[in-house]
């Protein structure tokens, strides 16, 4: 259901109004969206779904009772007030509450053209349909996964704060595997809208990917020099980004805490080459103009040419540290460089280049050691080409240390790659040395 | 909130108009979801949110493919829009149906099933349950935490399956999950270590929430964090494990659980989740384990995340038990409707779940379980046979590649085993493997006196992702010559 400001607020005024706790904050989001998969060049699962969800937080005293629903029927919302309510005057106080906020100033929205309610399955078929052609003229099995959709998300306070965002959204992700079954590719993308994805490109590079029939190399586990592609590298800074907490850095528990006490804000982490940012209106990966409480969402360097910059704090640990409160980013930017992914593989005397990451996890909060596996296109590079398939194997790598060693970095797009907060991922390719894989793979 | 005789005529009214439009088969999901979360942090009490979610998913089967529509504003408008919308779905599909559905036949089942609960985790009061999540975290801020984070997470499903087929299906269930983390600092040296809770999730009430005890588990967490700070780092290399099943069901999920799901195997989740080195024609032939392993699916186990009586196909299952390995051989595959004719199988085995009733059915586990030693051998008795070991307890960092081969699993607790007998705390302890390599090495089974059911919430799988509970029952189990890493320096 995509509801438009005016439909929101009117909504939100009418729970306001009927409040009676000493303060009230209502949430709201939800849209449409069309899901089509298909797997081993057939159809298989689709689905088509209207939500809306309404949250309403009542304050009374410094205690908070909070209540969630799926309607807009005005006997629930009164429920949902009367309820949440009688939950506050049942739960202790909180020392670290924090009165909603007032009216905010939020940058411009970003507009999204033809948002379509009740997205349409045909040309998401139709995509389909193309890649499963294109992997037929390769001689490669296709699967994969499209999608449309649209969303809302708002949020009224009885402070006065008022703030919406709309977007559109849609990805198409191909995963091929050749006729033996014994390599695989992969491609994704992601966008504002299906129109501006490029079905016959991401099908012909998965399919190309996979499309190769000499037997995989087996590499021993070791270090080697990795040319990362842009979703692997989004994936390994998400870690790290989600991890940028000022209260957990403070409290002396995380990557950022220093040995006796302080944080390493402001300190060199990484290489200077390093600079991850988040900006509502970059272009590319637009964003919404609000984050948590309200709070807005403003341009944010995280990583300045290696050095933490900013860290995200909440507005309770901003009011006890003296700090600005800054919300967690909803997505991110890695600047990139100019040396692209071919530029890399002649300059690798050994080393792999991967497509993406398979199953990361973090393993070590304290050194940011995440472990997971390549995957869907690992291909060997010795003397500046690339020679052949490679197993893939599992890794075991610092997101700290490996931003803190990179050679080089090419050109950043857009990858398929979700961040944390739901938002954008603008990655590039990354060629870094020394790079811990751990243990053999047979997994295709 | 619609009565149970509003939900019969909606889905009658579904079914109806999708038989209309052309529909050859259709099913029909609706219910209500209640969830609870309550979150404290050291004294205080962080989040308390209550959500209840209503929901309809209409899938029918048109000329052999699917089409599948939802809505949260179960009305008969809505229901009419779903029709109209599932079937142009299926429409939109059928020129990329090169691999045609066909749903086998099934039992039609008039039924209703409510899951027994003890104190309905929904009747305790808010206060009571923050008063005990602050009462945890002050009982490891007490024994010295420095940090401490407690919650509570309940839900309940009502739900009806309707089918074209004449099934009308009535079924409850509640769920419980509590949880701590406990994390204790050395502002000197910098480092910081953490003890999660070994609670698992489980298809209880309340009642199950108090027998946790949790006070003195956080108590004893926190001891053990402190230790963590102090212990030694592991040196990697090859060690004999005795995994403790609050380890070792994780390990079954990702290994067995997965790898032997029939979609998978069939390469129908190859895009996101993977498929598996499981083949179809390893049925009844391969050697998954050593003849020590048997694995048990059941939908009737006490407790079970997944027990229940009919899956979201509306098939019967709550008296299916099946091996899925039987003295380490392979047996069977967990299956939904319209897969086991791909195999030369007669029907599902019951293994379809919709997360809500707004999303599509697919398969997903039933309860998995490993069979205790039907001899008697105790935790200590393990022990025993090991000269240079670890044991490891509780449930960590978790990876496993997109076939169910390579995998890697840390823990909460990690201890030497030194000449049969346990000894020091270590640390930085991680385990990697190759499934049929581990569990063909596992020589060692506790007996039914150690049976521990483990569980998830968060099982994902699908795209979009669905979340479904799961439970899996183990016992203490010895594998040797497994590859131990040390997570912190990266040694290989």
């Amino acid at each position: 259901m995509l509801l438009s400001a005016d439909e929101v607020k009117a909504i939100a005024d009418r729970v306001l109004v009927r409040s009676g706790a000493d303060a009230c904050t209502i949430s709201m989001r939800g849209g449409e969206e069309t899901t089509l998969r298909f797997a081993r060049n057939s159809a298989t699962t689709n689905a088509s779904i209207g939500s809306v969800q309404v949250t309403v937080d009542s304050h009374i005293g410094a205690r908070t009772g909070s209540v969630t629903l799926t309607s807009l029927d005005e006997a629930a919302l009164a429920e949902a007030i009367a309820r949440s309510e009688d939950i506050a005057r049942r739960l202790p106080v909180n020392p670290e509450y924090m009165a909603p906020l007032g009216p905010q100033s939020y940058e411009a929205a970003a507009t999204y053209e033809g948002l379509r309610t009740a997205a349409d399955a045909t040309p998401l078929a139709e995509a389909a349909a193309t890649v499963i052609r294109l992997g037929g003229e390769r001689n490669v099995d296709v699967s994969g996964n499209a999608m449309a959709g649209c969303g809302f998300a708002a949020m009224a306070t009885s402070a006065g704060l008022f703030a919406y965002d709309r977007h559109g959204k849609a990805a198409l992700t191909v995963t091929a595997r050749n006729a033996a079954d014994s390599w695989s590719g992969w491609a994704g993308a992601s966008d504002a809208s299906f129109p501006r994805i490029d079905a016959a490109r991401i099908g012909i590079r998965a399919a190309e990917k996979a499309h190769h029939d000499v037997p995989p190399v087996d590499l021993e586990p070791g270090r080697y020099t990795v040319i990362l592609e842009p979703a692997a590298v989004a994936e390994l800074m998400s870690f790290m980004l989600w991890a940028m907490d000022a209260r957990s850095a403070e409290e002396g528990r995380s990557f950022l805490a220093r040995k006796g006490g302080g944080t390493k804000l402001g300190e060199r982490l990484f290489d200077a080459k390093i600079t991850v940012s988040s900006d509502p209106a970059d272009p590319v990966i637009p964003g919404p103009v609000f984050g948590r409480d309200g709070l807005p969402h403003r341009r944010s360097i995280w990583i300045d040419h290696g050095i933490v910059r900013t860290l995200f704090r909440s507005r309770y640990w901003a009011a006890r540290t003296g700090e600005t409160p800054i919300p967690p980013p909803h997505g991110f930017a890695i600047a990139g460089g100019n040396v692209s992914i071919d530029e890399m593989i002649k300059s690798t005397k050994r080393g792999l280049l991967v497509t993406r990451f398979w199953y990361t996890n973090l393993v070590d909060p304290q050194t940011l050691v995440v472990t997971g596996l390549t995957r869907d296109g690992n291909f060997f590079i010795e003397n500046g080409r690339i020679v052949a398939p490679a197993r893939n194997l599992r890794f075991n790598e610092s997101a700290v240390a490996l931003f803190g060693r990179v050679a080089a970095l090419g050109s950043t797009e857009r990858v398929w790659w979700e961040a944390n907060g739901g938002g954008g991922i603008c990655a590039p390719p990354l060629l870094a040395e020394e790079f811990t894989f751990s243990s053999k793979s047979s997994g295709i | 909130m619609l009565s149970r005789t509003e939900q019969l005529d909606l889905a009658d009214l579904a079914i109806r108009l999708a038989r209309q439009m052309g529909a050859d088969y259709a099913d029909v999901r609706i219910g209500r979801t209640w969830t609870e979360y309550l979150l404290a942090r050291e004294h205080r009490l962080e989040e308390c949110n209550q959500q209840s979610e209503l929901g309809l998913g209409l899938r029918i089967l048109l000329k052999h493919s699917w089409g599948f529509a939802a809505s949260q504003r179960p009305d008969r408008d809505a229901v009419s829009r779903c029709v109209d919308r599932a079937i142009d779905n299926a429409r939109a599909v059928c020129p990329i149906q090169a691999r045609a559905i066909v749903l086998e036949e099934i039992p039609v089942h008039e039924a209703e099933w409510i899951m027994p609960l003890g104190i309905d985790p929904f009747s305790v009061s808010a206060d009571i349950k923050a008063e005990k999540l602050i009462a945890i975290n002050a009982a490891a801020l007490g024994a010295g935490a420095d940090f401490c984070t407690s919650s509570f997470l309940f839900t309940r499903d009502e739900r009806l399956f309707a089918s074209s087929r004449g099934s009308r299906i009535f079924q409850a269930r509640t769920r419980s999950f509590p949880s701590f983390e406990v994390t204790a600092v050395d502002r000197q040296s910098g480092a910081f270590a953490s003890r999660a809770s070994l609670a698992p999730a489980r298809a209880a009430g309340f009642d199950y929430v108090i027998s946790c005890d949790l006070v003195a588990e956080a108590a004893l967490a926190t001891e053990q964090a402190r230790q963590k700070l102090r212990a030694q780092s592991v040196r990697p290399g090859q060690y004999d494990l005795v995994i403790d099943p609050t380890n070792l069901w994780l390990t079954i999920h990702e290994t067995v659980g997965h790898s032997t799901e029939l979609d998978r195997v069939l390469g129908w989740e190859a895009n996101f989740a993977g498929t598996s080195f499981v083949k179809p024609e390893g049925l009844n032939r391969l050697r998954f384990g050593s003849p020590l392993m048997t694995i048990l699916a059941d939908r009737s186990q006490d407790g079970g995340l997944a027990s229940v009586a009919f899956d979201d196909d509306g098939v019967g299952c709550a008296a299916a038990e099946f091996p899925i390995i039987e003295n380490g051989i392979l047996r069977n595959f967990q299956m939904a409707l319209g897969q086991a004719g791909s195999i030369g199988l007669e029907r599902s085995n019951g293994c379809a779940y919709a997360a809500r009733p707004t999303d599509f059915p697919i398969q997903r586990m039933p309860n998995i379980s490993l069979k205790p030693n039907p001899s008697p051998c105790s935790l200590n008795e393990l022990f025993a046979g090991v000269d240079h070991g670890l044991y490891i307890v509780g449930s960590g960092s978790w990876s496993i590649d997109q076939q169910r081969d390579n995998f890697q699993f840390s823990g909460q607790l990690f201890y030497e085993i030194k000449n049969g007998r346990l000894g020091q705390m270590l640390r930085d302890v991680a385990y990697q493997g190759r499934t049929l390599d581990f569990w063909n090495a596992m020589d060692g089974l506790g007996d039914a006196s150690t049976y521990f059911l483990g569980g998830s919430f968060y099982c994902g799988k699908g795209e979009p992702v669905q979340l479904a509970p799961v439970s899996h029952g183990a016992v203490p189990a010895r594998f040797r010559g497994a590859t131990v890493l040390n997570t912190a320096s990266q040694d290989i």
